[in-house]
């Protein structure tokens, strides 16, 4: 396993693995809402929208996928992959190469609703739900060949967990998915003066442990 | 005007005539999701693009390519010969073989540098020599000699990826050079100079023009990817900051920056994107830099001239590869001749690099030319002049036909224990049908070269 990587191209790995599970997270979010805003609750989106501290407004459920997506606010799913695409670029030579092209196809996706006339559609989110399938699938080709890749992955699970407890999903598994981020914490600090201990992160407070897996980074990079 | 079929060509076309040329396409697409890159800044704004690519290669032949190979090692030798001589005993200007003033006043000489020799005495490591295939003689003819930083290696080795999925029938039934081996060549260099530690490629970082090749070849090279401040200098010895914070000695540092930028401590205190002390470290023999700093002098284009004479000062031997027939207006004789002649030739600012800086006395009015006269004649050593070479176009697949354009070729030579000269090379062709520019920044595309036998 090699041991080399700045802290600048393990950040952005780090938040590459976060912001595909937050595209993946969200537009499985947004195309359940949009689901029930066709003809069971016209303010699902709202609601969801709510959890992430942002006021949407839409005409219907057309015009929901058009602000949820494209939308000003600093959930919208161009920006996001904007960002995956931005830490892609900077960390290329630690990323799988196919995966790379994916990751550069999904942001083209969304980029190229600005430049045309097409209507945003469920066909668009199930392409970029198979896009984002495919770049997992590319990374995990050499998920355990390199550790820079375990900062992708715990970007990714601690993405996970992030949605897990703002969404209070069942508690055992987000237990479950926070000790294997305390677990790659563990490896990834193995190298340090004071190498972290396997410790479990538990907390009764929500806001507390989403504080708490949120910050597992600072406890890895030393910048 | 084209260079003449050989069967090699013969075999190409037989082949392109029967693939499909809907998959030329696939090429952009390729270019596009791999982000195949070379950057650039317009109105202040920073844009991403791909440069433009022809499918048609340029063919050269294994026994005329051979014949390349021979030149460039022996020009590559002898530069770097000049460059060690030149900042330690300088017997090339005592011997009067070129004029003390000439060197002293190239942008590129470094008179701090003076007395010091890097790691293995090798400056020139990893060189890019641009040269055209002169249509009246069939001889190929060096343009310029790239001994600081040149890119453009990554672009041939990514496309020749692409194009063996592509159309893989070429490769098949072709004896093609395979090419894989440019990053190793590098890594062989780094390694041969390395003063104990990691190899490093060291970017000024994501918005830089070729951040895609700095990318490609430390990935491919094995070598780390750093942006100047995450390389530390202590006690004159240079360390990678990896992501816990510990610090990691470093042997060799391929520089994808100038020097001017390289060490704000030592020369521009203004520059942003140096690593502050990396000059003591590399005077104190801690760290190998590549290219050696202070190799500006030696591609100076006014020095360009001289290298025939070097080659036959230190080698004893005749240049194997010519240069174009080049005047330098410092000189009164070749003054004469140029202020004769203007109308005919090519002039060229030393200071001035890619493309920018030359001027067609065949495109000038007469004003122009007596304007320019008077500049040269305020400022001889800034300008030199070569004859018009009336180099071979390419065949180029363009808009969905074939096309002519004139077309240079930047080969790449790297100097470890012996200097190597990469089977491949970029070839840089022309925006428009006549046009001599093929700088990328010139809006030029490029192809990839084969070098083939039957």
């Amino acid at each position: 396993m090699d041991q080399l990587v700045t802290a600048n191209v393990a950040t952005n790995l780090y938040w590459l693995g976060r912001n595909l599970e937050r595209a993946k997270q969200t537009l499985y979010k947004i195309s359940k809402a949009y689901d029930s805003i066709i003809d069971v609750d016209k303010d699902a989106g709202a609601k969801l929208f709510k959890i992430f501290d942002i006021e949407l407004k839409y005409d219907n459920s057309v015009d929901f996928l058009q602000q949820a997506i494209l939308g000003e606010h600093r959930s919208n799913i161009l920006e996001i992959t904007a960002n995956a695409r931005e830490s892609a670029i900077i960390s290329r030579h630690r990323i799988d190469s196919e995966a790379f092209g994916e990751i550069i196809e999904l942001h083209a996706l969304f980029d190229s609703l600005i430049k045309s006339d097409i209507e945003i559609d469920y066909k668009l989110i199930d392409h970029a739900h198979s896009l984002i399938s495919e770049i997992y699938g590319a990374l995990a080709k050499r998920e355990h060949t390199n550790k820079s890749d375990l900062f992708i992955r715990m970007g990714k699970l601690v993405e996970e967990a992030d949605f897990r407890l703002r969404f209070d999903k069942d508690a055992a598994i987000t237990a479950e998915v926070i000790q294997e981020i305390d677990a790659i914490v563990v490896v990834l600090s193995e190298d340090e003066e004071e190498p972290a201990k396997q410790t479990q992160t538990q907390s009764s407070d929500e806001d507390d442990l989403l504080s708490a897996v949120n910050n597992k980074i600072t406890q890895v990079i030393i910048e | 005007m084209l260079e003449k079929n050989t069967a090699l060509h013969e075999k190409f076309w037989e082949i392109f005539n029967k693939q499909d040329r809907h998959k030329i396409d696939e090429f952009q697409t390729y270019m596009d999701k791999f982000a195949v890159n070379f950057n650039l800044y317009k109105d202040g704004n920073f844009i991403e693009q791909s440069l433009p690519f022809d499918i048609v290669p340029r063919i050269i032949s294994k026994e005329e390519f051979a014949k390349i190979d021979k030149g460039l090692q022996q020009r590559v030798k002898a530069l770097n010969l000049f460059l060690e001589d030149l900042y330690t005993d300088a017997k090339i200007v005592k011997e009067g073989i070129i004029p003390e003033t000439f060197v002293k006043e190239a942008g590129g000489y470094l008179k701090e540098f003076v007395g010091f020799s890097p790691s293995q005495k090798v400056r020139a490591h990893i060189n890019g020599i641009d040269l055209v295939k002169d249509s009246a003689d069939d001889e190929w003819v060096i343009l310029e000699d790239n001994l600081r930083v040149p890119s453009g290696a990554s672009y041939p080795l990514s496309i020749r990826d692409t194009y063996r999925k592509i159309y893989p029938d070429f490769f098949e039934g072709l004896n093609i050079e395979p090419i894989k081996d440019y990053p190793s060549m590098i890594s062989e260099s780094m390694n041969y100079v390395n003063t104990g530690g990691i190899d490093v490629v060291l970017t000024p970082g994501r918005f830089n023009s070729a951040y895609y090749e700095h990318s490609y070849l430390a990935e491919k090279s094995g070598a780390q990817l750093v942006r100047p401040h995450e390389l530390k200098v202590v006690d004159k010895k240079v360390y990678f900051k990896n992501y816990n914070g510990k610090l990691i000695r470093v042997g060799s540092v391929y520089k994808r920056l100038d020097d001017e930028f390289l060490d704000p401590k030592f020369f521009n205190p203004d520059s942003l994107i140096g690593v502050p002390g990396i000059i003591d470290a590399y005077l104190a023999g801690n760290v190998a830099l590549l290219n050696a700093v202070g190799n500006g002098v030696a591609d100076d284009k006014g020095i360009y001239y001289f290298v025939p004479k070097m080659i036959e000062y230190y080698l004893g031997e005749k240049a194997i590869l010519k240069n174009a027939p080049t005047y330098l207006p410092y000189f009164e004789e070749d003054r004469k001749y140029i202020f004769d002649n203007m109308e005919k030739l090519v002039i060229k600012d030393v200071a001035e690099a890619g493309g920018y800086g030359v001027l067609f006395g065949h495109e000038m009015t007469a004003i122009q030319i007596e304007d320019l006269k008077t500049i040269v004649k305020a400022n001889p050593r800034r300008f030199i002049a070569q004859e018009l070479i009336e180099f071979y176009d390419e065949k180029c697949y363009l808009n969905k036909e074939l096309q002519n354009r004139k077309a240079d070729f930047r080969a790449y030579v790297v100097a470890a224990e012996d200097i190597k000269v990469w089977q491949c090379g970029l070839t840089r062709y022309a925006l428009e049908e006549g046009n001599y520019l093929v700088n990328s920044s010139q809006g030029g595309g490029f192809k990839d070269t084969w070098v083939m036998e039957l």
